[in-house]
């Protein structure tokens, strides 16, 4: 697997794409401000909404419950996995007890987490995503790159050359409007066809035992409620306490999304219809251990929105396949590690730490905070990158010693060329300044 | 043991943190109207109404989720309007079917009353009352392409409302 950092310069090398990329989020994130700005309120629902995260998260147990139980009240299945292959297992045995062979999915990131679209391949199902950023990556086998715009690395002309080979539209055709009727077309047979729905949730109501899941696209409502059996997967922390608690995390969600007043649709899933099946599935996963942990326990308030990801210098010009999770960005960062910390060791070194995340963050997750701990434990596992624990020990070396910091100073500056290696991924497609003659120093002691 | 109790078993209960009870605060003047040209819908009085969609369908109960595959346009009344971002409340009472403003082509949304946000909306909301019930805010749309808007992705290609006083 590359690291972010190897990842990303092939992300980069096409220098077009990279500013395309750059450009395009740095407008949504433009759009979420200008949406924020003209409520007076904003920072104060921003306030309430993490204090009611907080209280969430200090009661989850309670909490979670007192979901359970008004749920089955209601007539909604309910189950509890504690990791993803329980997940899986769990839904796999829904859909063998329906006997479906082709089922529809709209987006959920935690099935990502779960890998559970290649687990249902293994046991012979084939699942349709139905966001159509989601099938477009899933045409390509690619995995989504951004958790609320998945197909955000690609181009109109790739979106048209993908659904020429899939959907046999006409070569060349690339525009947005056509392309979007094609795929219309083609998901709205496998909405009629299928049996099982699956979809992700937004917020789960203690008070009531419903579920809320928000989209624009309508595809999740087209699913469910034309399926004989909807199974909605969650992780534990999307609980909130009360159903009039969904007004601050509604108001906030879509403006700080995509600078959208509210998401087209907001689908309050309170009973089953009738005659139909309606589960839900309660996921760990390690958030339990998260939780656990003051340090990064907050991560768990994350309503998924994004706009850490928009607004994150690195994200926007290293793409969100070189995070290799399934949820990247800034927020990605700091979850990555709870699950597998060597193998994610490289994400909390993947930002500058300028806290722009935290600052958007519309529950106020000490975003960059957790990065910056993580580096530390990393460090201390001794699993943090190579090049960074050697650097970072010879540069705390060198600022404890004077003699040594001054006879390195001097030196860097007579032989600049030495600082332009390939050890030092600062010279990379920068350009550096020169190094001036004499140290501060060397002047302040000369006049 | 079971998941269940694993995972109950392994959440310690935190410092305590109080609910921060309902949100105070709110701004009031938002305007229905505007909202709903923001997120594509447009306003038309019910004599305008008459004239786009005479053909149109109303509620009618022996409509299955199928069968309302076949219809172009479907009316049907919303309990009420969110003036802060255009979004109406619309429970499964007021549907022949759960999936019918999706799956149509075109909608139809009467509304008769109007709250200013959503922390209104959920005071108007008390209790739950409907096994399905959700805030629909314009007709379907995507910008997975490229990040430009296109109007129609599942759901319905266009929302008109009509508010009837
Ligand atoms: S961490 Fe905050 S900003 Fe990032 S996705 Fe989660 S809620 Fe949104």
């Amino acid at each position: 697997m590359l690291s972010h950092s190897e990842a990303s310069e092939k992300f980069i090398s096409d220098a077009e794409r990279t500013d395309w990329h750059d450009e395009t989020l740095w407008f949504v994130r433009a759009k979420r401000d200008k949406a924020s700005k003209v409520l007076p309120e904003w920072e104060a629902m921003r306030e309430h909404a993490s204090q009611i995260k907080d209280h969430t998260l200090a009661n989850l147990g309670e909490y979670l419950q007192a979901f359970e139980a008004k749920a089955i009240a209601n007539g909604i299945k309910v189950h509890w996995a504690a990791d993803a292959a329980e997940h899986n297992a769990i839904v796999h045995s829904i859909i063998a007890a329906q006997g479906s062979k082709t089922i529809v999915k709209s987006k959920s990131m935690l099935t990502e987490e779960c890998h559970l679209n290649d687990y249902l391949a293994s046991k012979g199902i084939d699942v349709v995503d139905t966001d159509l950023g989601e099938r477009i990556v899933q045409f390509r086998n690619e995995a989504p790159s951004h958790i609320v715009l998945p197909a955000i690395h690609l181009k109109k002309e790739d979106v048209g050359e993908t659904f020429h080979q899939h959907l046999g539209t006409p070569k060349g055709n690339k525009d947005p409007q056509f392309l979007t009727e094609a795929a219309r077309q083609h998901l709205r047979g496998h909405f009629l066809a299928s049996e099982v729905a699956i979809t992700g949730v937004n917020f789960a109501v203690a008070e009531t035992g419903e579920f809320v899941v928000c989209t624009n696209e309508g595809n999740a409502d087209m699913g469910a409620h034309l399926a004989k059996v909807h199974i909605a997967c969650t992780g534990i922390e999307k609980i909130i306490p009360k159903r009039a608690d969904l007004a601050v995390f509604l108001r906030l969600l879509a403006r700080s999304a995509t600078g959208q007043l509210i998401t087209t649709y907001s689908s309050h899933f309170h009973k089953p219809r009738e005659g139909q099946e309606m589960h839900i599935v309660l996921l760990d996963n390690g958030r339990t251990r998260q939780l656990a942990d003051p340090k990064y326990k907050n991560s768990l308030k994350c309503i998924r929105c994004a706009a850490c990801f928009n607004t994150c210098p690195v994200y926007r010009r290293s793409g969100g396949h070189s995070y290799h999770q399934p949820v990247a960005g800034p927020i990605g960062s700091i979850l990555a590690p709870n699950i597998d910390k060597k193998a994610n060791a490289d994400l909390p070194f993947a930002s500058t730490l300028c806290g722009s995340c935290s600052n958007v963050c519309p529950v106020k997750i000490n975003i960059h905070e957790q990065l910056w701990f993580w580096r530390q434990d990393l460090m201390e596992a001794g699993l943090a990158p190579a090049g960074k624990t050697i650097g970072m020990k010879l540069m705390a070396f060198t600022l404890a010693n004077p003699a040594i910091y001054r006879i390195g100073g001097s030196l860097l500056r007579r032989f600049s060329a030495l600082l332009n290696t390939s050890l030092n991924p600062w010279y990379k497609q920068r350009e550096m300044p020169e190094a001036p003659k004499e140290s501060f120093q060397e002047w302040y002691k000369k006049r | 043991m079971s998941a269940r109790d694993q995972i109950l078993g392994k959440i310690e209960p935190l410092e305590p943190i109080k609910h921060p009870g309902a949100f105070q605060g709110a701004s009031e003047d938002f305007d229905f109207q505007a909202s709903l040209a923001v997120v594509g819908a447009r306003v038309v009085t019910s004599s305008e109404l008459e004239e786009i969609f005479p053909g149109r369908r109303r509620y009618d109960k022996t409509l299955d989720g199928l069968s309302l595959a076949e219809i172009e346009v479907l009316e049907i009344d919303g309990e009420f309007g969110v003036a802060e971002n255009g979004a109406i409340w619309l429970t499964e009472e007021a549907m022949p079917h759960r999936v019918a403003p999706f799956i149509c082509q075109h909608l139809v949304i009467n509304v008769k009353k109007i709250v200013p946000h959503m922390h209104a909306a959920y005071e108007e909301l008390g209790k739950v009352k409907s096994g399905f019930g959700l805030f629909l805010a314009g007709p379907s749309k995507t910008a997975d392409i490229e990040q430009s808007l296109v109007i129609g992705a599942h759901g319905a290609r266009s929302l008109t409302v009509v508010i009837r006083s």
